[in-house]
């Protein structure tokens, strides 16, 4: 009977802590919303997130993005060969990324690039005593804090995808066009016949922004909830990343199969 | 009539239930007087200012602050009575993204309607106060311990609040350093008719200023009085905790059921 118990609370533990957890990041985004009204008066503290956790992303991002298009380039080119079809490249390169690779690896890399500093940096603060001091002075954290830092994820992260995605094209162009010289007209206007704006380009910011809203909750909720310690803000940036990728994977699937 | 700033009736709290951090304490704050709080580390004296800002809910037991009940207070109401205190942190609690101006304008700027001019103005006199005028731009990380300590000071005086809570204001300064901050208390309580809840093991400084003294331990309240009752008292534990001896009722090793010999082999 023990042996039961035992096995029905291993099972069970680790379910009510992904329930708890879940409804911990529910309750943040709603406080975060009821608290959106608030950050208008405060623009600055919105484009001062926006910099840090976007401006600085930008190089990663498009580096990334670069060696992405060119890998898709090469992979692309090799198959399409076989039938025939390399002048399908561009379009090939293009909707892999616009519908796929861009809003997932953007969000992916955000989340390891600046989710996991947003994480630090309110562990930390709670760690030293600074989010409590903000309450005594009757100013909400959520309000100055996590409201910001929210709005800029969401403003940021579409926009990263889409300098992701530039570059990915621009990688795979010159793979396609520069290396393996295929005609520079045909990769741009098969590109352009097959990417559909509605369908294509505004379900790609659609899912950024919602991988955008995911990411950033996760990395403001571990950094709340993170121990007050060295180790306890370690393991909060370390769960902010992991989380996150495999949210936004889950959540991509979701999203595909609703979509296209 | 006497008012009081603070009125503390039979108040418990602990972090989990086998350990009481706070142990059936009853304490009334006068407005206008600065009370200390003394007692051996670790016997609740930051927790029971915790409890008075409302940062965490007493087990039982009734708080008022400026005369609302703070058990069942609606969060609108907690924040209106925050604006009305200050509280200095123990480690100072600066926010490291800001400016040493930012810091002390924060107040300020989210609960003022005053211009820039002013606020600038408003800044430099309180760092002027804590001798600290001209650090406006240096970030918290350039700072001093003490330094930091002394600009948490001027951020916490920002707004001239009602109550001035002090964790161990006193702590990591120099003796120059730890004259201005106990005459600048003073001169708050003064000027402003400021009420002050003083936590401190600086016996000296809190003899000088304080009008009233609580004496902690984990038991509750051990004693309280004037500075000159407090002098005099014959509590054991007093005389043992002002002249500093190990030896006496006040327990300074940690309650164990080990034996340090024996855990050691030595017997």
């Amino acid at each position: 009977m023990q042996k039961i118990y035992t096995i029905i609370a291993r099972i069970g533990n680790p379910v009510t802590a992904f329930i708890l957890h879940l409804s911990g990041i529910l309750r943040l985004l709603l406080a975060a919303l009821i608290n959106l009204p608030y950050s208008f008066l405060r623009p600055q503290l919105i484009v001062k997130e926006i910099y840090y956790s976007g401006v600085k992303s930008i190089l990663i991002i498009v580096v990334s993005g670069w060696f992405v298009g060119m890998v898709l380039g090469l992979q692309g080119y090799n198959t399409l060969q076989r039938f025939g079809s390399v002048s399908m490249l561009g379009s090939v390169v293009a909707l892999t990324l616009l519908r796929e690779l861009g809003p997932v690896l953007t969000a992916i890399l955000y989340a390891a690039r600046a989710g996991s500093g947003i994480t630090a940096e309110i562990g930390l603060m709670k760690a030293t005593e600074q989010l409590e001091a903000m309450s005594v002075m009757a100013v909400s954290p959520i309000k100055r804090v996590i409201v910001p830092k929210f709005i800029g994820g969401i403003i940021a992260v579409p926009l990263l995808a889409a300098l992701f995605n530039t570059a990915g094209i621009w990688g795979g162009y010159f793979v396609g066009v520069v290396l393996f010289k295929l005609d520079h007209g045909a990769f741009w206007s098969q590109m352009q016949d097959s990417v559909s704006l509605h369908y294509d380009v505004i379900n790609g910011i659609i899912k950024s922004s919602i991988f955008g809203i995911t990411v950033t909750l996760i990395a403001v909720y571990q950094g709340f909830i993170a121990k007050p310690t060295a180790e306890g803000v370690s393991n909060a940036t370390t769960r902010t990343v992991v989380s996150s990728a495999l949210s936004v994977l889950a959540l991509d699937f979701i999203l595909t199969a609703l979509m296209f | 009539m006497q008012e009081y700033s603070v009125l503390m009736n039979n108040v418990s709290f602990g972090y989990d239930l086998n350990r009481k951090i706070v142990n059936n304490i009853s304490l009334k704050i006068p407005k206008g007087k600065i009370v200390a709080i003394m007692g051996g580390s670790g016997c609740g004296k930051t927790t029971l200012l915790r409890l008075i800002s409302g940062q965490i809910k007493p087990d039982c037991g009734s708080i008022q602050l400026f005369d609302q009940e703070l058990n069942n207070i609606s969060n609108k109401n907690m924040l209106s009575l925050r604006k009305r205190i200050g509280m200095l942190f123990q480690f100072g609690a600066l926010f490291t993204d800001m400016t040493v101006f930012d810091n002390v304008a924060f107040t300020l700027q989210e609960h003022t309607n005053l211009n820039a001019d002013l606020i600038n103005t408003i800044v430099a006199m309180k760092l002027h106060a804590v001798g600290l005028f001209g650090t406006q731009n240096l970030m918290p990380q350039e700072l001093s311990g003490g330094m930091a300590r002394r600009v948490a000071l001027a951020r916490s005086i920002a707004l001239d609040p009602e109550l001035m809570m002090y964790d161990e204001p006193f702590t990591g300064l120099d003796p120059i350093s730890l004259n201005v901050s106990a005459t600048l208390i003073q001169k708050l309580n003064k000027s402003l008719n400021q009420t002050v809840i003083l936590v401190t093991h600086d016996i000296e400084s809190t003899f000088k200023i304080a009008d009233y003294i609580y004496f902690m331990s984990k038991d509750g309240i051990i004693a309280e009085g004037t500075v000159d009752e407090i002098k005099n008292s014959t509590n054991a534990m007093i005389s043992q905790f002002i002249a500093g001896n190990i030896q006496g009722l006040y327990n300074f090793e940690y309650p164990t059921t080990l034996n340090y010999h024996e855990y050691l082999g030595l017997i």
